[in-house]
């Protein structure tokens, strides 16, 4: 990690590469999905156990 | 800041070995998970889940946070940067989540522990536990080998706040490289 290789010229900012793009599409469909999942009720439940034990933990 | 090349050398050297440290705890974790949820022999069953809490406790939780210390401290102890480029910032990102993630997921594990650790039978309503140990342990696995491939190859793409750093950098030394 000592040499980067990207030098900017003096146009605009460079956009937002495709792999970025790619994996926040992939990211934001999942995120989908988990909430999907959870509000039909097809969710594991252990998130809310999860709150319960930090509950009890405390 | 810039880390001097020895500094640099032994927090790289600390950072991946946290980093696949972690990696390789939590490909155990997720076996245990899975050996746990499908073994019909409970004596099996029993040990996967205290091994999976000692792993959790000791090896995971210590191996998460100390990412979050060496890769800044590695990124802004470089020219690279921290919110620079795309791929370091996603890294970071990733670790985050994870680590949160495992901080979620440690009173299940917990609970499951004591359970295996008591003579009754796991009851079925264990059931989704046990499912989310392997759910979760699949995720966080996938999220850390996505996170060293970013490490490893290191993709193009600056961020507009490394682009104008960068820029400026440049408009005030031009005859330095701040790019070596």
């Amino acid at each position: 990690m000592s040499q980067t290789n990207v030098k900017p010229d003096r146009g605009s900012p460079p956009g937002t590469p495709r792999w970025v793009k790619v994996l926040g599409i992939i990211a934001i469909i999942l995120l989908v999905l988990f909430v999907i999942l959870h509000l039909t009720g097809n969710g594991f439940g252990g998130h809310t156990l999860s709150m319960e034990y930090w509950l009890e933990q405390l | 800041m810039i880390l001097t090349p020895l500094l640099r050398k032994f927090v790289l050297t600390a950072h991946v070995t946290f980093a696949v440290g972690w990696l390789g705890a939590v490909a155990g974790f997720l076996v245990l998970a899975i050996a746990g949820l499908t073994s019909q022999d409970a004596q099996m069953v029993r040990s996967a889940y205290l091994a999976m809490e000692l792993i959790a406790r000791f090896v995971i939780v210590p191996l998460s946070f100390a990412p979050l210390l060496t890769g800044p401290v590695l990124s802004l102890g470089t020219p690279w940067g921290l919110f620079r480029h795309y791929w370091i910032l996603i890294k970071l990102l990733i670790t985050i989540l994870c680590t949160i993630i495992m901080q979620v997921h440690m009173p299940p594990i917990i609970h499951l522990a004591n359970k295996a650790a008591s003579t009754e039978a796991f009851s079925a309503d264990l059931h989704s536990l046990q499912i989310q140990m392997v759910v979760a342990a699949s995720a966080a696995l996938l999220a850390l080998l996505a996170a060293t491939t970013l490490g490893v190859y290191k993709p193009r793409g600056m961020t507009s706040y490394g682009w104008r750093k960068q820029y400026e950098e440049r408009k005030v030394s031009p005859d330095v490289d701040t790019t070596t």
